[in-house]
């Protein structure tokens, strides 16, 4: 079947491209195209036609052809029928132009200018998405006037700036109950990237994103997440799913996140954890937020004096996906009362069959749990370390302040 | 803050809740209304006090049915979608449309900064400072404030600036008129279609319900991030707003008719208007009305721009935020420096025909509203959209008929000038 295809095409040379009948007269013109769902290059199977007034579904195999005319027998134009097929399918103009989509690639959100499709055996499929100027410009009509006039004054090629299909996340219409599929492109990202994205996501999308990521991820993302946009996506999800989300945040910036929330809701949340982290979580709501308690968390290791460093490396070992602190080992008797910090270095560089409490330094340096958090940042520049212990009146061992919450007291707004 | 939030919705005394919830959640409406008497609102309300009086005062209360109807469906569009209006004009009508109304947005809006530039002159001139000082110095400020301060802090010193439009409130009770008088006015309005008045009557509705307010609003309601349920706070807010921005403007008028009109002095700008109190009212009439003028341009030159910047950015697709680096969000500051520059710049020029660019920045505000307006209403009424939140029938009816209206004065505004 040649229906006399170029080479590729714009979604600009389909959208209101008039349709003929094989006497050459005017029948309809084209007002979506509609494309199989499918990874990585979605093909097109057919397209949608405007005709006396109604919008029909055109099957691609009905096309007589494509160039110079795009033509139809007239039989076929009378069983269009206004139904689409039952295949898993994406009207490109509904669901994809002019929408927000995520660049899962250069990990940013953009807006879809226009669509590039490649022929591939007859047939054409999705390959990229401009979201150039020069797409923009096409849309409008002004591609040729503005690239010869760029190319006049400045001998400056204004370029396509495609995105490859695979990499482009929908976050509109269907697509969302799709993202169990597609949601390993948003997998790519690194935390801290989509934090931005949802961020730069308003309304829907972004409450939609969130929902489509799983615990792990959602509470990943979650931390790097501005404060105020962190309590609006928790309190659109369900009490179960915040739970498990919080559950897998580091505990002090979950313990931030609840303490913006209205009580009865981080109570909640509370309950449906595992008591234990539910526990760690209640102690460090406690403390005010600008004091030592509040930036501290209790995902950090503590062990006896008498521990070997061989199982302590174990230890460590083992404790490790769950640690906010991974830098020292902290050391506390049998009341908790904070004897010594050994640091990793210290255990590498020890033998392994000595006790902690001989490997571990003098003095140690520890801040009061109502120390301002001020002087928390003070103690960090002076004694230049990764993290700090926290200690009550009685020096028990209440919580680890990591570098990172300290990064927070000094540039709340960087990242 | 945060605490605060907390204490208030926790809070059990339900009024106090109430009350302190509105607190909080307002800015958006009263700040686009107040913005709303800038240097070309103040110009217009002056020359319709000088030269009708009292005569059109009731019109007042029309337009201002007529901002609240229209800045309602922003807001709501706002709170229900969490998107701008140019975000939603993009997605819904495409590239095509959004590229042309983008740029007939960009020339009103550069027309709006320019006369508010033009009115700081003109105000400060007031009071002895040349052009040259006050209008660089006020551009490096407005410039200063966005890319320097947080939204949190611009927003609270728009509201504080809010206040100081009491000096036009202040002015009219200094001049003491007859309230009586005044009273009916608004009880037996009296409707003649002498050319002259029409015109005047549709430069106050224009200079009320301009383009720019509907994207900057839904964008600030949006920036809140306010929810459905406290929808409600948001609304009376637009409600207020749009209260505040019209006993502004009653007493502007009130103030030249009592004074100008009685004693027959002719005016053309604000600046007149200004100087031609000292005689008839006192010099401290004269002060406090400059004085309101060069609060309300420098007000609106701070918002102008920046709002420019965002819809733009928006609608085409480009980044925009100024949490972000020049070389991240170049077209961003791109717009947003090149308004001010632009703006400040113009005024600059010696013996610049202000009057005729006003106008022009008046028929391009003419021209692009009517399009933003049905926008606004197939976008309000697209149940994909809006969900169980488009307009009813009776709201639908009363928004089409305003905006009809309102697309027919400025149609008439638009040949009447050409």
């Amino acid at each position: 079947m040649d229906q006399n295809l170029k080479e590729f095409y714009f979604f600009s040379d389909f959208l209101n491209r008039r349709v003929y009948n094989t006497s050459r007269q005017r029948v309809g013109k084209i007002s979506d195209l509609v494309a199989e769902r499918a990874e990585p290059y979605p093909m097109i199977i057919g397209m949608m036609v405007r005709t006396k007034g109604r919008e029909m579904y055109l099957p691609w195999e009905k096309i007589i052809q494509i160039e110079p005319q795009l033509t139809l027998s007239a039989k076929e134009l009378m069983d269009l029928k206004t139904s689409l097929p039952e295949k898993d399918i994406i009207l490109l103009k509904e669901e994809v132009m002019d929408k927000q989509i995520v660049d899962t690639f250069g990990a940013k959100v953009v807006r879809v200018n226009d669509l590039h499709f490649l022929r591939v055996d007859y047939r054409l499929r999705l390959v990229h998405v401009d979201a150039g100027f020069r797409g923009l410009m096409r849309r409008v009509g002004w591609e040729k006037l503005v690239d010869q006039a760029l190319r006049w004054f400045f001998s400056y090629v204004l370029p396509n700036q495609f995105i490859s299909w695979k990499y482009v996340q929908l976050l509109s219409g269907s697509d969302l109950l799709q993202l169990s599929v597609s949601q390993k492109k948003l997998s790519h990202l690194h935390p801290a990237d989509l934090a931005d994205i949802i961020e730069d996501l308003s309304g829907r999308e972004r409450s939609a994103i969130f929902h489509a990521l799983d615990a792990e991820t959602a509470a990943e993302a979650l931390e790097e997440i501005d404060p105020k946009i962190q309590k609006a996506l928790i309190e659109t999800i369900s009490v179960e799913k915040a739970s498990d989300i919080v559950e897998e945040m580091s505990p002090s910036d979950a313990a931030d996140l609840l303490a913006d929330l209205p009580e009865e809701r981080a109570e909640e949340i509370l309950e449906g954890m595992e008591q234990e982290k539910a526990e760690d979580l209640r102690e460090l709501l406690v403390h005010p937020d600008e004091t030592a308690g509040g930036l501290m968390t209790t995902a950090y290791l503590s062990l006896t004096p008498g521990v070997t460093v061989e199982t302590a490396i174990a230890r460590l070992k083992a404790e490790a996906p769950n640690l906010d602190i991974m830098d020292y080992i902290f050391i506390v008797d049998e009341e908790e009362i904070l004897q010594g910090v050994v640091s990793i270095r210290d255990l590498l560089t020890a033998h392994s069959q000595q006790t902690l409490a001989e490997i571990q330094p003098t003095r140690v340096v520890s801040v009061k749990l109502d120390e301002d958090q001020n002087e928390v940042v003070e103690a960090f520049a002076k004694y230049g370390f990764r993290a700090l212990p926290v200690v009550d009146e009685e020096g028990q061992l209440k919580g680890v302040i990591g570098f990172r919450s300290v990064l927070d007291v000094l540039a709340p707004d960087a990242g | 803050m945060t605490n605060y939030i907390k204490w208030v919705s926790s809070s059990k005394r339900s009024l106090w809740r109430t009350i302190g919830l509105f607190f909080i959640l307002m800015g958006p409406g009263i700040i686009t209304s107040n913005v709303d008497n800038d240097a070309g609102g103040i110009t217009t309300y002056s020359l319709a006090g000088a030269e009708f009086g009292l005569k059109l005062i009731w019109s007042l209360i029309p337009i201002m049915i007529a901002l609240i109807v229209v800045q309602e469906m922003g807001a709501r569009m706002g709170v229900v979608t969490g998107k701008g209006l140019s975000d939603l004009i993009r997605e819904k009508f495409g590239a095509k449309i959004t590229f042309y109304l983008m740029i007939g947005v960009f020339l009103t809006n550069m027309g709006n900064v320019l006369s508010e530039f033009a009115g700081v002159a003109a105000g400060m001139e007031v009071f002895g400072v040349n052009k040259f000082i006050s209008v660089p110095v006020s551009a490096f400020l407005v410039w200063w404030m966005v890319v320097k301060g947080t939204y949190k802090s611009v927003e609270k010193a728009f509201l504080v600036a809010c206040v100081f439009y009491i000096s036009y409130v202040i002015t009219g009770i200094i001049v003491k008129p007859d309230w009586g008088y005044v009273l009916e006015q608004f009880v037996h309005p009296q409707l003649s279609f002498q050319p002259s008045e029409t015109t005047m009557l549709i430069g106050v509705v224009g200079t009320t319900i301009a383009p720019w307010m509907q994207f900057y609003l839904q964008a600030s309601i949006v920036e809140k991030g306010i929810k459905i349920e406290d929808y409600k706070f948001a609304r009376f807010d637009v409600v207020m707003g749009a209260v505040m921005v019209h006993i502004v403007a009653f007493f502007i008028i009130l103030v030249c008719a009592e004074t100008l009109f009685k004693h027959g002095v002719r005016i053309e700008t604000a600046k007149d208007a200004a100087l031609s109190l000292a005689p008839l009212a006192g010099k401290y009439c004269t002060y406090l009305f400059a004085f309101g003028l060069v609060n309300a341009s420098l007000f609106a030159a701070s918002i102008l721009p920046l709002s420019t910047a965002y819809l733009i950015c928006e609608g085409l697709g480009w980044e925009a935020g100024i949490d972000k680096k020049f070389a991240e969000a170049p077209q961003f500051y791109g717009f947003y420096s090149l308004i001010i520059f632009l703006g400040a710049g113009i005024i600059l020029y010696p013996n610049l025909p202000l009057i005729p660019i006003m106008y022009f920045s008046q028929v391009l505000n003419g021209m692009v509203l009517p399009f933003i307006l049905i926008f606004m209403l197939f976008l309000i009424n697209d149940k994909k959209l809006m969900m169980n939140h488009t307009n009813g029938p009776v709201f639908n009816v009363i928004a089409w008929v305003t905006s009809i209206v309102m697309i027919a004065l400025t149609l008439l505004l638009i040949i009447r000038m050409l």
